[in-house]
């Protein structure tokens, strides 16, 4: 879950890091009230990243100045994201610019800091970057190292160790993926002040973290209304281009589904991975997903059932079919109690693909004919 | 085979939760040596007939046990793992998904100091066939025979040993290292375990999109595995920044793409499979040929 600027730095001075005077505002009028006295930087709270690019980042010189670029900001959205609000702060006078972060590091298998020398820069595409390993458990010593290594010297190189030690703290008991300050500034008069940040909170940690519970679905806004649904029932759910929807149980699986289906000349419409051991209630609020959505001619449905029962997964296509008689499916249905499964499946008309490959076949010649009995379908393959 | 067979002596960390229970009745009926089960409280039970203990040191006291395959929920497991870890275990098998990276990392440095090894977390397990079944997998898909598999996966592992058993192919050992950014046992760790099992002829590596663990095996392969390997990589239709199921298993910044795995597998002397029907091909095809010199 990605927070706004405006949450990041309200955690990260409830941690102890510096951070500007702010306040936040949704409309122009409310800069009146504001006296940082000007210059102010405004500030479009966006969850999406490039802000300053896509002009989500402005100063103004005067009150009058700060209301027509406000109007105009708080309509502003950057790559489909919204603009929530504007977060003006009073524009600082900056000596030096850093980077600081911590991440897990997939590959070396613990966090890392990440730190820069020179700050305000996208990280992924410089090649001025320190990485430094963060041991378990942890020693202050790590940030002094740290600040050492970027060449910072007396009070700052002080300043800037307890700001990592700080941001690490904050990233363990938050259980964050990511704690990013960029740029971290140090002021002319020496002080250290996080200037902007962004917070992503680990999602299977959320549950353990009350401060954030129930934020989930104010910070979803970069799915589609139907992978919102999906994942306030608890499937993952990405929407593709294509027109063959696709279940799986399983994630491995649900991307093979997907590969083959496009090998064989067809175009995924989604994936869903209806998981390990689905019941049928949760097999029909999946189905019910993949068919919600408009661009989908036929609906492959390929379940592998370790821990999945397959009569779960066949009780809740009977329900469907009921639903949806004109629906086009093709099943493949394979594993535990599979002969219940069939028999149920043979009273609803339903045809079985025990093969893997002949149902992808299958799945992709019924979207390429139009031979879906679904009347729009037709005209679309 | 490798890690596990029918002499290894497996505990149950949550043995008398629904999921625990469950599976262990399953991996009696398969024939794996269960010789007991843990749940805090409910020492003195019988789950399926193996006895419960409150404490994984009891219960390595009274069986001497060496695998704990462990059911319990997330924000549970860490406290689980350093608990077996104490107690002498030396291979833990975590079953369970949704575990906070942190928390798995905190476990794996903690493994690496006991010089223990864990399989997961977020994995099926792992099966010897015709031996031990420790985890979730449907024993009834794999058959004893010469391939040795690693995978990220748990349904395609099925997907891929069904094709490979309904070709004649059976397996030595399969190892589902689990679908989450951090684990225990990596690909290289099994690639090398397998090169030095007698049992094993021939190697499939099954991969996914995200991080780039295939890249590097695909190197260490390269350099110091003469058995041949067969990989097959899902998610070559995966849209970039998405997250597809697991943990892992997302595109970020341009990297842990497919192709670039692919290319990697290539590049450095693995046979690609574009299907699961593909794999079995490949690997009947190698089986017939001499190992490289």
């Amino acid at each position: 879950m990605n927070l706004y600027e405006y949450e990041a730095k309200r955690i990260f001075a409830e941690g102890g890091i510096n951070v500007p005077p702010s306040q936040r505002i949704t409309k122009p009028e409310e800069l009146a009230k504001i006296h940082f006295g000007y210059p102010l930087t405004l500030k479009c709270q966006v969850l999406a990243g490039g802000r300053g690019k896509a002009g989500g980042i402005k100063f103004a010189k005067d009150l009058k100045d700060g209301m027509a670029l406000a109007k105009d900001m708080l309509k502003l959205s950057i790559k489909d994201s919204k603009t929530e609000s504007l977060l003006v702060e009073p524009k600082m006078s900056i000596a030096r610019e850093l980077y600081l972060a911590v991440t897990l590091d997939r590959d070396r298998g613990c966090p890392i800091f990440i730190a820069s020398a020179e700050g305000g820069i996208e990280i992924e595409s410089s090649s001025n970057v320190l990485t430094e390993p963060i041991p378990h458990p942890y020693q202050p010593f790590v940030g002094r190292n740290l600040a050492q290594k970027l060449g910072l010297k007396g009070a700052v190189l002080n300043k800037v160790a307890d700001i990592a030690n700080k941001l690490y703290k904050i990233f363990e008991s938050k259980d964050l993926d990511l704690a990013e300050i960029n740029p971290l500034v140090i002021t002319e008069g020496d002080d250290v002040v996080a200037l902007d940040g962004k917070i992503i909170i680990n999602d299977d940690a959320v549950d353990r973290q009350p401060q954030f519970r129930g934020w989930e679905e104010a910070h979803l806004c970069d799915l589609s209304v139907r992978e919102r649904n999906a994942k306030m029932t608890g499937l993952n759910l990405v929407e593709l281009d294509g027109n063959i929807g696709i279940l799986c149980n399983g994630a491995g699986l649900t991307m093979a589904t997907m590969d083959m289906v496009k090998a064989f000349g067809g175009q995924p419409g989604n994936f869903l991975d209806a998981g390990g051991g689905s019941d049928q209630k949760k097999t029909l609020a999946a189905l019910e997903l993949v068919n919600d959505n408009p661009n989908v001619d036929v609906i492959l449905l390929n379940i592998l059932g370790g821990i999945t029962a397959c009569d779960e997964v066949a009780g809740a296509l009977v329900e469907f079919m009921k639903k949806y008689p004109e629906r086009a499916m093709v099943v493949r249905l394979r594993g535990n109690n599979q002969d219940i499964a069939e028999k149920m499946l043979a009273q609803s008309g339903l045809k079985l693909y025990p093969d893997l490959e002949e149902a992808v076949k299958e799945a992709v010649s019924r979207a390429k004919t139009g031979s879906s009995k679904k009347p729009v379908a037709a005209g679309k393959a | 085979m490798i890690l596990v067979d029918k002499h290894t002596k497996v505990i149950v960390q949550g043995i008398t939760g629904k999921m625990g229970a469950a599976h262990t009745k399953r991996m009696i009926e398969y024939g794996t040596n269960i010789v007991g089960g843990v749940t805090p409280g409910k020492g003195g039970e019988k789950m399926h007939g193996a006895p419960v203990f409150d404490t994984v040191k009891q219960a390595v006291e009274a069986t001497e046990a060496t695998c704990s395959v462990i059911f319990v929920p997330p924000y549970l497991a860490l406290d689980a793992g350093c608990e077996a870890l104490d107690a002498g275990i030396s291979l833990l098998v975590l079953i369970t998904e949704g575990i906070p990276p942190l928390d798995t990392a905190k476990l794996v440095a903690q493994v690496k100091a006991k010089g223990a090894k864990l399989i997961g977390p977020n994995c099926p397990g792992i099966i010897t066939p015709g031996q031990s079944l420790i985890g979730i997998l449907p024993g009834s898909i794999f058959k004893s025979g010469p391939v040795g598999m690693v995978s990220k996966s748990g349904t395609l592992t099925y997907e891929i040993a069904l094709a490979l058993t309904e070709s004649g192919l059976g397996q030595s050992t399969c190892v589902g290292t689990g679908g989450d950014p951090i684990k225990g046992v990596d690909y290289q760790e099994c690639l090398t375990m397998f090169e030095n099992d007698p049992a094993t002829e021939v190697i499939v590596m099954i991969g996914e999109i995200g991080g780039n663990a295939e890249e590097e095996a695909a190197a260490f392969i390269k350099k110091s595995i003469k058995k041949p390997v067969i990989g097959f990589i899902a998610g070559q239709t995966a849209p970039p920044g998405k997250r597809m199921g697991h943990a892992g298993a997302i595109i970020s910044g341009g990297k842990g793409t497919a192709e670039s795995k692919l290319e990697a597998f290539k590049a450095n002397g693995v046979r690609v499979a574009m299907t699961p029907a593909e794999v079995a091909k490949q690997v009947a095809d190698a089986l017939k040929q001499p190992a490289k010199a």
